[in-house]
């Protein structure tokens, strides 16, 4: 059996790339550049976590989060937010729109870590 | 007078006869008791010998018991050193990663406006403010902006006449090939438009300032600045320095008659 796999959807190529690099030796990582795309790899590569930023061009993290929700074969895949975004509204909608955790930006590696460890197992 | 069983001669021998029997029986029992003792007094020393072998045997134990106890403290010791090592290796990796994107990042492309959009990223998510303003030197000391997040254009217009008119701490920090680091010394000092300011980080370029990075206020979540946004500033100073340039470079090659 492989490693588990992890869809990362972010719009910036230097957020996305170092996400990977903390997942790269635990887990098989995958990208998406913004909501819409992230939303159809959710359905194709039928990741085991997805970590999601919200400010994103076409289509933000929280919708894009709504939108996995509603569809049958992706609802159950846990989503940590994963953004700059830190304060308590933020976060409210985060959670409303259907993530299951947060993390703000800088991504502090142990945390991230923990956090996915806890969703996937 | 007839002699009969009863005569007193008789009597005599019978009790001579049974305190006989009951001398020899004292005697018996006397040497059986004798040698009931002699093997108490055998295995007493026995039982004494036993006793003192097994306190020896105690002893040894209660000692190594300590000296494993003492061992396994220390190996706890050791545990907990390895423990914190390897958490301090994981936060170099973690560091050495977010140097690496950022210097692949800024040389991955010759594009003008991606190169500052990749400046804009690391300061953004490796960072973490989003304020800040990337001004660079144009010909005769003059200075225009080329990329901004989280800061408007009149701010923008008023950092540059600071700038040219060599007041403030960006312009001291221009004139030092220094990054400046805002500090609660110096945080008082700084006045519009470069309240708020955090950090700044001239652009270096065969030692030349070609341009400058103004960091505004950090993200809530971000105490202050770490050992590792202070690399990535040095990084920045050098790399962003080069990849705008290439990419100016490329640019005006691009947009001269005859090129294709």
């Amino acid at each position: 059996m492989g490693n588990k796999k992890i869809l990362v959807v972010d719009d910036s190529k230097v957020a996305s790339m170092t996400t990977c690099m903390i997942l790269s030796s635990r887990y098989e990582c995958v990208t998406a550049e913004n909501g819409e795309i992230g939303v159809e790899k959710a359905s194709s590569e039928k990741p085991d976590l997805i970590l999601m930023d919200v400010v994103m061009p076409i289509m933000d993290g929280f919708e894009a989060c709504q939108k996995i929700r509603m569809q049958a074969e992706t609802n159950g895949i846990p989503i940590i937010m994963v953004t700059t975004r830190g304060g308590a509204i933020d976060v409210e909608s985060g959670y409303e729109s259907g993530c299951n955790d947060y993390v703000t930006k800088p991504i502090d590696k142990v945390e991230l870590l923990t956090k996915i460890e806890s969703l996937i197992s | 007078m007839a002699q009969g069983k009863d005569s007193p001669d008789t009597y005599v021998l019978q009790v001579r006869d049974n305190t006989r029997r009951y001398v020899q029986d004292l005697l018996r029992e006397n040497e059986r008791l004798n040698e009931v003792t002699i093997s108490l007094e055998g295995e007493r020393l026995d039982l004494e010998r036993q006793l003192l072998d097994t306190q020896s045997k105690l002893d040894t134990q209660v000692n190594n018991r300590s000296k494993l106890q003492e061992k396994v403290a220390a190996i706890e010791t050791e545990n907990r050193r390895f423990i914190e090592q390897y958490a301090e290796i994981e936060k170099q990796n973690a560091d050495l990663a977010n140097l690496y994107v950022a210097s692949y990042r800024l040389h991955s492309t010759l594009d003008r406006q991606e190169v500052v959009s990749v400046i804009e990223e690391i300061i953004i998510n490796l960072i973490g403010s989003e304020e800040l303003a990337i001004l660079e030197r144009k010909p005769e000391s003059t200075w225009s902006t080329v990329g901004a997040f989280g800061v408007d254009a009149e701010r923008l217009e008023q950092l540059v006449s600071e700038i040219e008119a060599g007041r403030g701490a960006i312009s001291k920090a221009i004139a030092a090939g220094e990054r400046f680091v805002a500090s609660s010394e110096n945080q008082d000092d700084l006045a519009a438009p470069e309240a708020g300011l955090t950090a700044c980080v001239p652009l270096m370029l065969d030692g030349e300032v070609t341009g400058v990075i103004a960091v505004f206020r950090l993200l809530g979540q971000k105490q202050g600045l770490e050992d590792i946004d202070l690399q990535l500033f040095d990084l920045l100073a050098s790399h962003a320095a080069t990849a705008l340039y290439s990419s100016r470079d490329r640019t005006e090659s691009t947009d001269s008659p005859g090129v294709r």
